[in-house]
């Protein structure tokens, strides 16, 4: 059976064919095809989507990180709480809401790191998404593709900066984006939002000084996963009173 | 014997020609650039962690903030993302409002960036007269968002409103009366539409001006023929996108490849370079202005003849009119939830990609099911253009680096998110 | 109508104040001759030609582009941009500003010379505005540098600069270097 649209029915079947078991999953998500490929199979993957025609990957166009932990976390329970009513306020602690001091300490997560790569054929006019998880959580440690597409270069280093993601064999992996010396990688989910120092000018010392961060963190909406869009592409009249 | 060595230059961070805060670090021999590394981050603001902690339409704001010069083409992106996700289709008069809104973004910035350009290499009068022009689309922006620059007007599911009946005119005051005053609002006598027939009408001519100014300059010509050269195998290995790429010569545009909104339905050409330097580029530009014009003329004519909605009518999505909720109560709770809730994407992830004028723009999104995003990537062209700042300039002078500069048509907004 | 009530001047406190009058309604310039007050002429001359610096970080520096460009010209106003801070009397912050970029605004600030004044331009400058919580972003330039205007706005368009710009120059009018108060 064919589980893919006509669009990426060829390219996947090609996917399959050249390279069996080194693409862990196939995923196909709105006419959108994801190829997960474990890290010891990253590079030849990259290699061979760049060299061969049938291919043909000329450009990767972008590459970021991805921080899965609390993926489908929520902060408001939807399913019974009208049995019990609307709490006003919000206790949990998702993304934003917490300061340095009292950040969650991240438990163990299978998989929490990924590098996600987006490609593009000219020549057969396609596009194609690679994710990678990095293996070890502690030090996620992700093969470079600097060597296969140039451009690569610095959203490695983004991806290094913001999420602490290594890229063995990037020639050149410094912070990017963050201020010099900054301290943590900031686009982790458990990184708080409002950072952990601010800048002033001192009088005295007549420089500019970095203090610990003195505002309190604030979220105006919370957090809530509700599964009622697919009532979204129905006509209006049809999405109401729909049973629980 | 003295010892021979390398000098050592910081360029920026605050330098009119480095177009914002950037830091460039050049190793220089003699005045030749060795190396050139650039220091971005210095408008680093951390958007996308703040998209994650905000409601779907909260960060609409945010994408009009990056790449500050062609603000609807960020909203594009990121609204089409949404939709892609949700799975919705804007209605057909909507998409034709982005197409036209989307030319116009694209004339403001190549107004922009040639107005910046010219200054960086010592023309002021372009700079005068591409402001004339901008301040009139600015208008055109302001009448039908209120804002100047931010307009947050796409909307996943369509645009905000229905384009104006009549385009707003310029007041009478002591300084502005009488004769002048009609001058000045000559155009501004009918709707929103008329206006932009009337400037699109005027506006061939003068994009011709600024063609006499430049094309033929001795000194233009001088300073960015030969400057910058990238082949088009270069370019597309590092991952050069818009008219970077097609000053090399590759006939690569997403509106007529892989065709979004209703660029299909137009008609428009796309112009290509040769020797892939600043000065093709240049007039890759000019041209593409000329083309945008020739869209907006377009989707004036179809727009006019093709009233109707503007925005999805899916309360899940987009808000129930006022009159729909003073006398239906279902139109009531959507709007409360819309508005303090906002609206929950079914999980998943999904790229969109637009041609912003500068290249392509990409909005890669994950949802994992609620109504915030769980990671919002943007990738900005002039990003992966700024990375090829080494590259390009190894080998030139000192004096074309603003000359490269302008010509990757860079915007630290978009660079550094 | 003299110019001074153009420029929301202060009304002129008798006749040394004059030299801000057009030569018609002056009688004293048409017998060749002006007296004014040292206060008022230093005053005049620092209003009359504040120079900013460009320092512009984000999406407000357009708008302050637009301000100098065509429709609002501020060059009216007798400003003119100057790429380089020592030879400027304003800094116009337009922006956000960021923790990276914080030692460099305040360097720029320090090579200015006296008297310098600053004009703070949109909600970013202003407090940090719609980036108010992001980690990196400086909540406010004034926490690096003393702000003598506020100009309110996300991005405020260029007539609210000028306007902004026209407050500044009623404060330099109230302020005395010679006179004590």
């Amino acid at each position: 059976m064919s589980a893919f649209s006509p669009r990426n029915e060829t390219l996947a079947q090609q996917l399959r064919e050249v390279f069996g078991d080194k693409i862990a999953e196939l995923i196909e998500h709105r006419r959108q095809l994801t190829a997960v490929v474990p890290a010891e199979h990253w590079l030849d993957v990259a290699w061979q989507l760049r060299d061969d025609p049938r291919f043909a990957f000329q450009q990767l166009i972008d590459l970021c990180g991805v921080d899965y932990l609390g993926y489908g976390d929520d902060e408001w329970e939807t399913a019974e709480a009208s049995g019990s009513g609307f709490s006003r306020g919000v206790d949990a602690a998702g993304p934003g809401r917490f300061s340095w001091d009292e950040r969650p300490e991240a438990e163990d997560f299978p998989n929490r790191f990924a590098a996600v790569v987006q490609l593009l054929s000219q020549a057969h006019n396609r596009r194609l998404r690679l994710r990678c998880y990095a293996p070890a959580d502690d030090l996620p440690v992700v093969p470079s593709l600097i060597e296969v597409w140039s451009s690569a270069n610095w959203f490695e280093r983004e991806a290094f900066d913001l999420f602490g993601i290594i890229f063995e064999g990037h020639p050149d992996l410094r912070r990017i984006l963050t201020d010099y010396g900054f301290i943590g990688h900031p686009f982790r989910k458990d990184f708080p939002l409002v950072g952990n120092v601010a800048v002033r000018y001192d009088e005295e010392k007549e420089r500019v000084v970095y203090e610990p961060v003195e505002i309190e963190p604030r979220v105006g909406v919370p957090r809530v996963v509700r599964r009622d869009s697919r009532y979204v592409d129905m006509p209006r009249g049809e999405s109401e009173d729909q049973p629980a | 014997m003295s010892e021979i060595r390398n000098f050592t230059l910081n360029f920026g961070p605050q330098h009119p020609a480095a177009h914002g805060a950037l830091r460039l670090i050049l190793e220089l021999n003699g005045e030749t650039v060795e190396r050139a590394d650039p220091h971005i981050g210095l408008l680093h603001r951390a958007t996308e962690k703040l998209a994650e902690t905000k409601p779907f339409n909260h960060s609409i704001g945010y994408m009009d903030r990056l790449d500050y010069m062609s603000m609807m083409c960020n909203e594009h992106a990121y609204v089409r993302a949404i939709e892609h996700l949700l799975d919705i289709e804007a209605p057909e008069r909507a998409q034709y409002i982005r197409t036209m809104y989307d030319e116009i973004t694209r004339i403001l910035n190549h107004l922009m960036w040639v107005a910046s350009n010219a200054l960086d290499l010592g023309a002021m009068t372009v700079f005068l007269w591409a402001f004339r022009e901008r301040e009139g689309l600015l208008d055109a922006y302001e009448a039908v968002s209120g804002a100047r620059m931010h307009p947050t007007y796409y909307r996943p599911g369509g645009v905000y409103r229905d384009l104006p009946e009549q385009m707003p005119k310029l007041a009478e005051s002591r300084w502005r009366k009488g004769q002048d005053l009609e001058r000045m609002n000559r155009w501004r006598n009918g709707s929103l539409l008329d206006y932009l027939e009337a400037f699109t009408g005027d506006f061939f001519d003068r994009v011709d001006d600024y063609e006499t100014m430049l094309t033929d300059n001795r000194i233009w010509k001088q300073r960015t023929v030969g400057i910058g050269e990238v082949s088009p195998e270069r370019a597309l290995q590092m991952g050069f996108t818009g008219p970077m790429l097609r000053g090399s010569g590759v006939a690569w545009d997403l509106r007529k490849k892989q065709p979004y909104a209703k660029y299909a339905d137009v008609d428009f050409d796309i112009p290509v370079g040769s020797n892939g330097d600043c000065y093709d580029r240049y007039l890759v530009r000019i041209e593409e202005c000329r083309q945008s014009a020739r869209i907006i003329q377009q989707c004036i004519a179809w727009l006019r003849a093709n009233p109707g909605p503007v925005m999805l009518k899916n309360f899940k999505v987009s808000p129930p009119t006022r009159t729909e909720m003073k006398d239906d109560m279902e139109a009531l709770i959507h709007h409360f939830k819309l508005f303090t809730e906002g609206y929950c994407v079914p999980e998943g992830e999904a790229y969109a990609a637009i041609e912003a004028p500068k290249g392509e723009f990409g909005c890669y999104l994950i949802s994992d099911g609620a109504n915030k995003p769980f990671r919002v990537h943007l990738r900005g062209p002039a990003f992966v253009h700024l990375s090829a700042m080494d590259e390009m300039a190894r080998g030139h002078m000192l004096s074309d680096i603003p000359a490269l500069i302008a010509t990757q048509d860079i915007v630290l907004g978009e660079v550094d998110r | 109508m003299g110019i001074s009530t153009l420029l929301h001047n202060p009304e002129p406190e008798g006749i040394v104040d004059d030299i801000l009058r057009p030569g018609n309604d002056n009688p004293l310039i048409e017998r060749g001759f002006a007296t004014t007050s040292v206060d008022a002429l230093i005053n005049w001359a620092r209003t009359g030609s504040m120079w900013p610096v460009t320092f512009g970080l984000a999406c407000c520096a357009i708008e302050m582009m637009h301000s100098a460009a065509s429709r609002y010209d501020i060059d009216r106003f007798g400003m003119v941009f100057r790429p380089s801070p020592r030879q400027s009397d304003v800094m116009i912050v337009a922006g956000t500003l960021v923790n990276k970029m914080a030692p460099a605004l305040r360097r720029v600030y320090d090579q200015m010379a006296d008297p310098k004044w600053v004009i703070s331009m949109g909600s970013c400058a202003n407090g940090g505005g719609y980036y108010h919580y992001s980690y990196s972003v400086t909540r406010g330039c004034d926490r690096i540098v003393p702000v003598d205007v506020y100009v309110p706005g996300c991005p405020p368009t260029a007539e609210a600069l000028v306007y902004g710009i026209l407050q500044l120059q009623k404060k330099i009018r109230r302020t005395n270097t010679i006179a004590r108060a």
